[in-house]
């Protein structure tokens, strides 16, 4: 007639717990990849438009990982453009990584590859979307101040 | 005997008792919930707020000029990515938990035939908790943001989410060391559990020992869908199924049909690597992470089995019984979401539906069609017996079930429909970016649509609940009117 005691009930789901930790956070750590070349060291400028990045939410909308089965595959603007396949090297000195779960806008791991995507195009596409982009669901984000805009856009430029 | 010798401890009376039965403990108790009852109305609060900001982010993905119109000091606060961590945290920290916890505080003092461990110390627990929403409310909006799903909220805000979920275990552990029934009912467990090991995913998950919450690299994104799926299984799922098994007999009049099956609820998927397919990750932790969502479907088919069986010779009850409908129809959500989380941890079917909106329809499928219809049902079933009497109107229930349930619907399948569309237009590689934006215009107004049939309907709810505040309370008596079963 007994029950499961108390502890067998803490330590079971402890137990459970840790072993989850070791295997899916624990062995991945051990192996640190090396930098890829697409990682890049953030100056400070670059750091900031990447704070204001994540501050704005841009992250939610837009993914920062090529997923293997679209690499050198999908199509942004022009066939093929989405980008090489996005390797654990690429992330390296990035905390948080941005990789994203949803696409109502492009991946934009590769966004400064594309041939249009300069520091004017970003500026003027970041204020005002539809100008450049029709039928584009992005925000204006004409509210941000110039020194932001130009972080952002600094920040953008690294994503090649 | 066995393991799992647990009992229902309503032995003396039917399990689908209604207000009146009440012995003269309960009614002692009943004095007693008022920090469980301030806990659902701040809750309702904390649906309302993110409901509203869900309704104008759909509008907005429809109509994006929208935000160019709006007053010029409103645009940084009400932009989609300062909206949406706001809509995701305050609906599951603050509506699903604060049901959860209310739940929790009201029914294991019942389960156990004692009172709660302390009243005090669940105020404290309310105000510490209702503070934290309002700081989630406040910085996620000005954009303070941590840059992890589900992680957003910065570290101050997780330090209090964590004493949060403290004092709620100290209450749950404490009324269960002080128990008079001996044996321990399958919801305590899952109550017990649920308490405790959320503390050690949240904390773990939102990197609590650094004030940025984050890791560098790949390991950022691991440990962070760890911690979502954690989340989803440690605290929601266990949660929701720990209510449901308190819940279904008393509602339905029927025993649970087997405490057996009750238990597997216990067996989750620890790895989040699923909602990773394909990405840079490991791709041996992807693999070992579908095999463990595919054998998650045993517990899954062995609620199902369970439901299904206790509910034999109580459908005809759905009819008149709203709550009873609430709770059996979150159920089959629950059922569904588990199975279609299963179908997309499959590599193949992801490679598709990956970042579409199937996985916004699939978020919604569990956070509002399985999970917030169990709470609309506790919280129809307990407010009553915090009250000593029923104030809530049959008419308003069906207004809101079925608006709810029709506009999630639509919300649903049409999301689901526009995710399929989606991946198919991404795979085929030779579509244009915007393209397949601009082919979601008539998804992007059905969803709109559906959003407001759910918007009216927890307005509904709302009004229903809230309305109770005001209205003096009634002394308890043995006349007290009866809500009865039909």
């Amino acid at each position: 007639m007994r029950q499961p005691t108390i502890a067998y009930l803490i330590v079971g789901s402890l137990l459970v717990l840790a072993a989850g930790l070791v295997v899916t956070v624990g062995i991945p750590a051990i192996h640190a990849p090396e930098p890829s070349e697409n990682a890049v060291r953030y100056n400070d400028v670059q750091q900031r438009g990447r704070d204001i990045y994540i501050q704005e939410g841009c992250w939610y909308c837009h993914t920062q990982q090529v997923r293997s089965v679209e690499a050198d595959f999908g199509m942004v603007y022009n066939p093929r453009d989405i980008g090489p396949e996005s390797v654990p090297g690429d992330y390296v000195y990035q905390k948080p990584v941005l990789w994203g779960t949803n696409r109502q806008g492009p991946d934009l791991s590769f966004v400064s590859r594309r041939p249009h995507a300069n520091a004017t195009w970003h500026l003027v596409h970041l204020k005002d979307p539809r100008a450049v982009v029709k039928g584009s669901l992005m925000p204006s984000y004409a509210y941000l101040s110039d020194e932001e805009l130009n972080a952002l856009v600094e920040y953008l430029l690294t994503l090649q | 005997m066995t393991l799992w010798n647990f009992a229902w401890p309503f032995s003396s009376s039917t399990p689908g008792g209604g207000v009146a039965e009440s012995s003269a403990p309960e009614v002692a108790q009943r004095r007693q919930d008022q920090a469980s009852r301030w806990f659902l109305y701040s809750a309702v609060f904390w649906l309302v707020i993110p409901g509203l900001a869900g309704l104008f982010m759909a509008f907005f993905l429809f109509f994006p000029v929208i935000s160019d119109v709006l007053p010029e000091a409103l645009r940084p606060y009400l932009q989609f990515g300062r909206l949406r961590p706001m809509h995701v945290n305050l609906a599951i920290f603050g509506w699903l938990s604060m049901v959860y916890a209310g739940s929790m505080l009201f029914i294991v003092p019942r389960l156990t035939r004692t009172t709660l461990f302390s009243e005090k110390l669940a105020w404290a627990n309310l105000a510490l908790w209702n503070a934290t929403m309002v700081g989630a409310l406040v910085t996620l909006l000005m954009g303070l943001n941590q840059g992890r799903e589900y992680a957003e909220m910065v570290w101050g805000l997780d330090l209090m989410m964590l004493g949060c979920f403290g004092m709620l275990a100290v209450n749950v552990w404490g009324t269960v060391l002080r128990r008079q029934e001996r044996r321990l009912y399958v919801s305590v467990w899952n109550f017990m559990a649920a308490t405790v090991i959320i503390m050690l995913v949240y904390g773990i998950g939102n990197v609590v020992w650094d004030t940025s919450g984050a890791l560098y690299g790949m390991n950022d994104a691991i440990l962070n869908y760890f911690y979502v799926h954690n989340l989803f299984n440690v605290w929601f799922t266990t949660g929701f199924l720990g209510m449901t098994l308190y819940l279904l007999p008393r509602l339905s009049g029927n025993p649970i049909w087997s405490y057996r099956l009750a238990v597997w609820g216990f067996l989750s998927v620890w790895t989040g690597q699923h909602h990773l397919l394909y990405g840079p990750g490991p791709e041996w932790l992807e693999l070992l992470s579908v095999s463990f969502s595919i054998i998650a479907a045993l517990p899954n088919i062995a609620f199902t089995y369970n439901f299904y069986k206790t509910m034999q010779g109580a459908w005809a009850k759905v009819k008149e019984d709203v709550p009873l409908r609430f709770l059996a129809t979150g159920c089959v959500f629950y059922i569904f979401t588990c199975f279609q989380g299963v179908a997309q941890s499959f590599r193949n079917f992801n490679a598709q539906v990956h970042f579409t909106n199937w996985v916004i329809g699939h978020s919604h499928l569990a956070f509002v069609a399985a999970f917030s219809f169990m709470t609309f049902a506790a919280i129809y079933h307990i407010l009553p017996r915090i009250l000593g009497r029923d104030p809530f109107q049959r008419r308003t229930m069906e207004w809101h079930y079925w608006l709810v349930l029709v506009g999630l619907s639509v919300f649903m399948v049409t999301l689901w429909t526009a995710g399929l569309i989606q991946g198919q237009n991404w795979l085929s590689g030779g579509i244009p970016f915007i393209k397949t934006v601009e082919a979601m215009k008539p998804y992007m107004f059905l969803r709109l649509a559906g959003g407001l049939g759910v918007a009216v309907g927890v307005l509904f709810f709302a009004w229903a609940v809230l309305k109770t505040i005001r209205q003096p309370e009634s002394i308890p008596s043995a006349s007290e009117r009866s809500r009865g079963q039909p």
